[in-house]
This record gives structure tokens, C-alpha cells and sequence, in this order.
């Protein structure tokens, strides 16, 4: 039913529901994020287009359906009624894959080129136990920016870009257990190159001997055919995995319960695992309007800004 | 023999007696002989007739049979053809000699001669082929006569489908450009990652217990206790920022100094743009406006 009747519809964009506009405890309006590509990409680039959705979730549109003929202005035309404030866009020109960040309606539009990327399906399978339950999902990621300090204006720019892309979070108010994600830019002054990696936050407590913590994690019913009484298994000095020394600078002290074993003002240790798309970025272009516009900055020199700025017309 | 032996006798006897049977002698001497003759024929063999001869012929024939030799089968040709003369080949038969079918069929020997013909044929022309040289080509044998064609077509094909399997190649190499597979493990810049993300997230969450510890007495809806909020927090807040490094900076917005917990009660809402935010105090713009004063008017209304 579906193929005769859109025939005639443009943009296709399916209404987020029960999405609040406004935060109601920051009192700021929540940045929501459309994430498309521009021009046909080959297959592993939409799988990165698809992670880089769920990566923006919640306040994205998961399912946005785009068309060959739809073009920026559809998009544009869309956002303004529902809230959207950020265009990510992925194309291919000449099979270089870039990446656009784009402020609606007249924002600047800051270009990537991705060097290297990595699917969220390429790093479940390069892990022994991956995991990424759904509730993740549910909440926005933090986000962590890190050397970014020592560049000039436009890595401020793109700083603050990147800062407004997430919403904010409110530290009085915040509750630790809606902090599941965290998306991590490191920017390394001597090769230029920004790394983009998204974790998943697991928060899991120490002082207690990895025997006992993953039998109440796990519930798994310990094999105790070797011991002769339960002290045995309580109080053995198992080895510790040579993670753990590092968590020793890793914990925190939490506020309150976050499910069965991470008591309130117990120390707690945060351990991260990769989930999602890793990519290495490259700065190369910053326009003042969205994908048009003056140049603010360029990596390469006027010539090369002309052959993009044709590229970007053709599109 | 007999006979010339009779009259010797017969001489020799009567020559002391006269000749008297005379007469006899002349008359019947024919008689003399056949009389004498037939007695003898059965001690002595008969001569075969003609007939007789061509069968024994036949049957030496048919006793080398199972001889390979062009000799009986031209012999066996000849008398045969002079019974059929409906086959045309007579002398291209001789290529069937050497098939191997053809010894299973001599008993029939008109059907034989029919099939011997074919196969002779056929033995001259495989012989011509094994004979020619053949190149040795990639493409195999060419028989047709037109060789040149079919050789110049298969090559063109050729060529396409490796012209198609390389651009297809070429394709599918643009599409990965970028895609790298990581590594199993985790090496150093992975860990290195790793470890600045785990230092934003632990400076985040102290920040956040000690922010959240200081107000667990407090309610953020109670008027009378924001002026403390207020103020615990933007200390906390500073100093929390001094003490994180330049390095790390995280996403957290500035607060503004007349906050209460709950956004609508705050003056600010919904108010996006910073000039109406004051808009009661714009008549009065001598007055000091410090922001303890603005909060415990807020407080006020």
C-alpha cells in the first residue's frame, strides 16, 4: 500500500511522539538530530549511517526514510516544524567518505573527512563478550572532549558544536543511572586527527572478591564440589583480574543505588566498553551557512574549496 | 589303360592263334572301354566338378575369418559383388577393416559390407585429422573452416568478461575505502581512549555525588532553601571546574545564578531571548542589580 500511495510526498519523515521540546529540568530546548547521507553511498558507509542513528538516540529520528530526489531543502523544510536543530550528513564524493555537522536553519556546517571507520557490527566481533542492551538507548550519551584545548578558533567552534549537539545535563539533578553512554573526541595535535569513540558505562563495585560479585550479577549457582563449606567460597582469596589495578583510579563514590550491587556511598569502579561506530576524523572545512555560505576555515587552501564548494552544488 | 592292356592280351594270345574276333573289335569298342572303365571308377577318387571347386572356395574363405587381412575381404568382395551391385562403395570399404564393430558383423556379410563401406570413410577422414597439426591454442581445436572468425569472437569475449570481473573489482575496493576491521584486542591508543573517557566520567560522577550529597536535606521546591542551593551549587560548581583540568571539559551548561529545581518556576522559561529576560526591572535601570537581590525577589513574587 505503501508504494502508491507516497508517490507523490517529498520528504519523508516520520513524527517523533512523546518528545518533549523543552527539557523540563534544564528549562533549554533539546537538541534533536537528523542523520542522512547525501548522494548514494556503498554499503558499509549506510551500515555507519544507521550506528551513527542509534548513536543519536533518543532524539533522532530512527526510521528516517530518505529518498533518492529528496534534497537538503526538503530536510529543511521538515526540521523547522519538529524541533530538529543538527543535520549529520554522510557522502561519498570521489569515495572518500565525509562527514557534515550543520546547525538548522542557518548554522555553520563544519566538514569531516573520515580517514578510518569502524562499524558497531565490526567491534561486537572483535570483543569476546559484547553487549549493548537496549536500554542504552534510552538516554542521551555524555560527551567527552579532550584536547581540543590548544587549537584555535575552529576547534573551539567545533567544540561547541559538538557540546550543543547532546543535551545538557544538569549535574544537581541528574540521576547517575540515566549516564549509559559516552561518546569520547580526542583531538591529537600532532597528526590533526580527531578519534570518535562511544562507550557504554558499567559501574561495578569493588571491595568485593569477583567470586561472590558475579554470583549476585549473574546469578549464576557457583560450583562448589571442591570446598568443604560455604566460608570456603566467601572468603577465598581469588586473583584479581589485572584490570582491577587500574580500576583503582576509576572509582567513584555513588550517591545512590544503581540496581543490586552498587550501594549509595560505596565505592563503585566505572568500566567502559566500545560499543558502536568508531571513526577517525579530519577537519577539513567550516562554513559559516548550512553547507553554503563563506568559508571560516579550510584545511587545504582556496583551490581545494572550489572543488568542493562544485561538488556540493551537484548535490 | 585297361584298354590298352585288353588288346595287348589280345594280341599276345591269339598271336599263335589267328585273329578271329575281328569285327568285334571294330564294332563295339566304346562299349569295351565302359565296361572296363566303370569298374575302375569306383576304385579310383572322382575329380570335383566346377560347382564343387567354388564351394571350397567359400569355405577357405569362411576358415580365415577371423583374420584381419585386406586379402579375404577383397576376396570376399568379389564374388559377393557380383551377386549385389547396389552399394557404391566398393573400394572405401577396406577403413571398416580395422574397426573393431566390424568383426562382430562378418556373419552377415551383406549387412557388412554396407557398414565397411561407411567406415572406411569415416577411417580416411579421422586419419587426415590426426595427421594435421594443430597449434596449440587456449581456446582448443578449431576444426570449422572458419577458423579465424570463431577464434577472434571467443577472444572478444574473453575480454570482456575480464574487463567486467576488473571493474567490478575496482568497485567493490572503493566501496570498503575507509572500513577497517579492529583488532581483537586492545592496543595501546585503544587503552589510552579507554582511560580518558574513564577519567571525564569519574570526574563527572564525583561531581555530580558531591553536588547531590550537599542538597540531600534540601527540597528544591521549598522558596527558602534555593537562596542555599543556589549559592552551594555555584561554589561547588566553580570549584569543581577549577580543579578538572584544561583537558577534559564536559558538557555541562552554566547555571544561571536564579535557578530553582523545577524549570517552570523558573523566570526564565520559555524566555529565549536574553532582552526580555529583566523585563521588570527595565524601568528601573539606576538600581543595582546584584544577584542575591534578584533571587530574593524572585523569592518574593
Amino acid at each position: 500500500m505503501a508504494r502508491f500511495k507516497n508517490k507523490n510526498k517529498k520528504a519523508l519523515a516520520r513524527p517523533v511522539k512523546n518528545q518533549p521540546s523543552v527539557d523540563h529540568i534544564t528549562g533549554q530546548k533539546i537538541p534533536k538530530s537528523f542523520v542522512f547521507s547525501r548522494g548514494k553511498l556503498p554499503g558499509p558507509l549506510r551500515d555507519l549511517e544507521l550506528d551513527l542513528r542509534k548513536l543519536m538516540l533518543p532524539h533522532t529520528a530512527l526510521k528516517l526514510k530518505e529518498k533518492k530526489r529528496n534534497k537538503l531543502k526538503d530536510f529543511l523544510n521538515v526540521a523547522g516544524p519538529m524541533g530538529v536543530t543538527h543535520f549529520l550528513m554522510i557522502s561519498n564524493p570521489k569515495s572518500v567518505p565525509h562527514l557534515r555537522v550543520a546547525r538548522t536553519p542557518q548554522g555553520p556546517t563544519i566538514t569531516f573527512e573520515i580517514q578510518e571507520y569502524a562499524l558497531a557490527a565490526d567491534i561486537a566481533r572483535s570483543q569476546a563478550r559484547p553487549s549493548c542492551p537496549k536500554e542504552l538507548f534510552s538516554n542521551s550519551p555524555l560527551i567527552v572532549l579532550s584536547g581540543f584545548g590548544s587549537g584555535g578558533q575552529h576547534l573551539k567552534l567545533t567544540t561547541i558544536m559538538f557540546q550543543n549537539i547532546f543535551p545538557a545535563i544538569d549535574i544537581n539533578t541528574v540521576k547517575l543511572s540515566s549516564c549509559r553512554r559516552i561518546v569520547l573526541l580526542n583531538y591529537n595535535n600532532e597528526t590533526k586527527l580527531i578519534d570518535f569513540r562511544h562507550y557504554s558505562i558499567r559501574l561495578q563495585p569493588i571491595g568485593v572478591s569477583q567470586r561472590i560479585r558475579k554470583f549476585v550479577q549473574k546469578h549464576e549457582v557457583p560450583d562448589l564440589r571442591n570446598l568443604q563449606d560455604v566460608s570456603d567460597f566467601v572468603t577465598k582469596a581469588g586473583y584479581g583480574s589485572e584490570s582491577e589495578a587500574d580500576e583503582e583510579s576509576a572509582t567513584v563514590s555513588l550517591v545512590s543505588d544503581l540496581g543490586r550491587v552498587n550501594r549509595a556511598s560505596t565505592k563503585s569502579a566505572v568500566r567502559l566498553q566500545e560499543i558502536g561506530p568508531r571513526m577517525t576524523l579530519r577537519l577539513v572545512k567550516i562554513e559559516e551557512g548550512l553547507c553554503s555560505g563563506a568559508v571560516i576555515f579550510s584545511e587545504f587552501g582556496k583551490e581545494a574549496d572550489d572543488a568542493h564548494e562544485e561538488e556540493d552544488h551537484e548535490d | 589303360m585297361a584298354a590298352e592292356l585288353q588288346p595287348l592280351e589280345a594280341a599276345a594270345a591269339p598271336a599263335p592263334r589267328k585273329r578271329k574276333p575281328k569285327h568285334k573289335k571294330s564294332k563295339n569298342p566304346s562299349k569295351r572301354v565302359k565296361q572296363k572303365a566303370s569298374p575302375m571308377a569306383t576304385a579310383k577318387p572322382r575329380q570335383p566338378s566346377k560347382k564343387m571347386k567354388k564351394l571350397f572356395r567359400k569355405r577357405a574363405r569362411e576358415y580365415h575369418s577371423d583374420e584381419e587381412d585386406d586379402g579375404d575381404v577383397e576376396r570376399e568382395e568379389e564374388p559377393s559383388s557380383g551377386d549385389e551391385e547396389d552399394f557404391d562403395v566398393r573400394d572405401d570399404g577396406s577403413g571398416g577393416s580395422e574397426c573393431d564393430d566390424e568383426e562382430d558383423e562378418r556373419g552377415a556379410q551383406h549387412g557388412i559390407t554396407r557398414f565397411v563401406g561407411g567406415c572406411r570413410a569415416f577411417r580416411v577422414a579421422f586419419m587426415k585429422i590426426m595427421k594435421k597439426h594443430l597449434p596449440d591454442d587456449p581456446l582448443g581445436p578449431i576444426l570449422s573452416a572458419h577458423k579465424k572468425l570463431v577464434a577472434e569472437k571467443l577472444a572478444e569475449d574473453d575480454a570482456e568478461h575480464k574487463k567486467k570481473g576488473e571493474t567490478k573489482k575496482e568497485k567493490q575496493l572503493a566501496a570498503e575505502n575507509g572500513h577497517i576491521k579492529p583488532a581483537n584486542f586492545l592496543d595501546a591508543k585503544e587503552k589510552f581512549l579507554i582511560g580518558v573517557a574513564t577519567k571525564g566520567v569519574v570526574k563527572l560522577f564525583n561531581a555530580v555525588s558531591k553536588a547531590q550529597n550537599a542538597q540531600i536535606g534540601l527540597n528544591p521546591s521549598k522558596s527558602k532553601d534555593t537562596k542555599v542551593l543556589a549559592k552551594r551549587r555555584k561554589q561547588a560548581f566553580f570549584s569543581e571546574l577549577q580543579k578538572t583540568n584544561t583537558q577534559v571539559s564536559n558538557s555541562r551548561k552554566e547555571e544561571k545564578s536564579n535557578v530553582t529545581g523545577w524549570a517552570p518556576l523558573r523566570d526564565s522559561y520559555m524566555l529565549t531571548s536574553s532582552k526580555l529576560k529583566d523585563w521588570d526591572k527595565m524601568a528601573e535601570p539606576a538600581a543595582v542589580v546584584g544577584q542575591e537581590h534578584e533571587s530574593s525577589e524572585s523569592s518574593d513574587e
